[in-house]
């Protein structure tokens, strides 16, 4: 992942990048996408070969345990012939459990190689999927870095079609200043017919001029009061 | 969600009083150029990708900058990232522009807030660093 970083950055700072020419090119992502999928087939390989050493683990286990079955089954046997005095047969039973153990013994060294080609390939299985998932984050930065510089190009080549040369910063502000003036002036034109439109704007030239509705009601029904005192 | 579902879409959808005027951008990619009301100096391009919807605006070039105060802009732009709702600064060419990335899952209520917000953030902006243009 660094390796990618590191290259895309140093492309970037050379100006390679000016026309939206793709940084990793081509080539590279299909390197990338290439070691993915031998990734992806190593893994899934790893993982079948995997189940198969497991099942023939579990089935040497089996027979191991059937070998030592047997071997104290006979053992038995053996104790029973010399109890009865029968040294042959003893023998002969004898000879029968040294074949079981000795079988019993081989298997279990088969299944123990078997057990350290399978934590073996556990392993194998583990960094396989940590790359997996380390070449699909790089392959996503790489894409989405190519998508952003090929999008853009399209966009100034589509600015630069429609107009002589894209806008400056110093224009839109110019224009979102004018725009943000002419929101003002109607704020203003509006708080106005409001203020028209309640008439409170012409009580306050009333105001103004001395001129006080409010002040002359309140004036006029002390002075009615005053002409009909209580009686 | 595809280009053509969200062009359907803000055609005719309004968030927050806000209306979406939408044109395709002709060429290979596909992208679309979202026109803000109220915020119409300031476009935001769009475009669909598997792994996200990323949304930018472009701010200014490299070269309609103060050279002397380059670093200086660099780090409060840097500094105003962080807190900026749902955006995020950057630079792709001589571009230095303000973007958002959405997750190719979400839905147009999403979509519209994030378009609403990097148009006025994109305005704020420009307005913050206009004393670094040369």
């Amino acid at each position: 992942m660094r390796t990618v970083l590191k290259k895309i950055l140093t492309a970037m700072r050379g100006g390679v990048n000016e026309l939206g020419e793709a940084v990793v090119d081509g080539q590279g992502n299909r390197i990338l996408e290439q070691e993915l999928r031998d990734s992806e087939h190593e893994l899934k390989q790893a993982k079948q070969e995997l189940a198969a050493l497991m099942a023939e683990s579990a089935s040497l286990a089996r027979q191991i345990r059937s070998e030592q079955d047997s071997a104290s089954k006979r053992e038995q046997d053996a104790r029973k012939a010399i109890a009865a005095g029968q040294e042959d047969l003893a023998r002969e039973v004898a000879e029968r459990i040294v074949g079981h153990e000795r079988r019993g013994a081989e298997l279990t060294q088969t299944r123990e190689l078997l057990q350290q080609r399978i934590a073996g390939l556990k392993d194998r299985v583990q960094r396989a999927e940590k790359q997996l998932a380390d070449y699909r984050r790089e392959l996503q930065v790489v894409k989405t870095n190519e998508r952003v510089l090929r999008t853009t190009a399209q966009i100034d080549t589509n600015i630069n079609s429609q107009q002589s040369s894209l806008s400056t910063a110093k224009d839109t502000l110019e224009r979102i200043r004018e725009r943000q003036a002419r929101e003002e002036d109607r704020q203003t034109a509006s708080a106005a017919l409001e203020k028209e439109l309640t008439g409170a704007d012409l009580d306050e030239k009333l105001k103004a001029a001395g001129i006080d509705g409010e002040q002359d009601a309140v004036n006029n029904v002390l002075a009615r009061l005053k002409d009909s005192p209580a009686q | 969600m595809d280009i053509q579902t969200l062009t359907l879409a803000l055609g005719d959808s309004t968030h927050t009083g806000r209306t979406f005027d939408v044109m395709p951008i002709s060429g290979d990619e596909p992208v679309l150029q979202v026109t803000v009301s109220g915020a119409e100096e300031t476009p935001v391009y769009l475009t669909v990708t598997d792994t996200q919807i990323l949304c930018l605006v472009y701010l200014f070039d490299e070269q309609e900058l103060n050279p002397d105060r380059l670093n200086e802009l660099h780090e409060n732009m840097l500094r105003i990232s962080v807190p900026m709702p749902l955006s995020a600064l950057g630079k792709t060419g001589d571009h230095y522009v303000v973007y958002g990335a959405l997750s190719p899952t979400s839905g147009t209520a999403e979509i519209m807030q994030e378009l609403v917000t990097l148009a006025e953030n994109a305005i704020d902006l420009l307005q913050t660093f206009e004393d670094y243009l040369a």
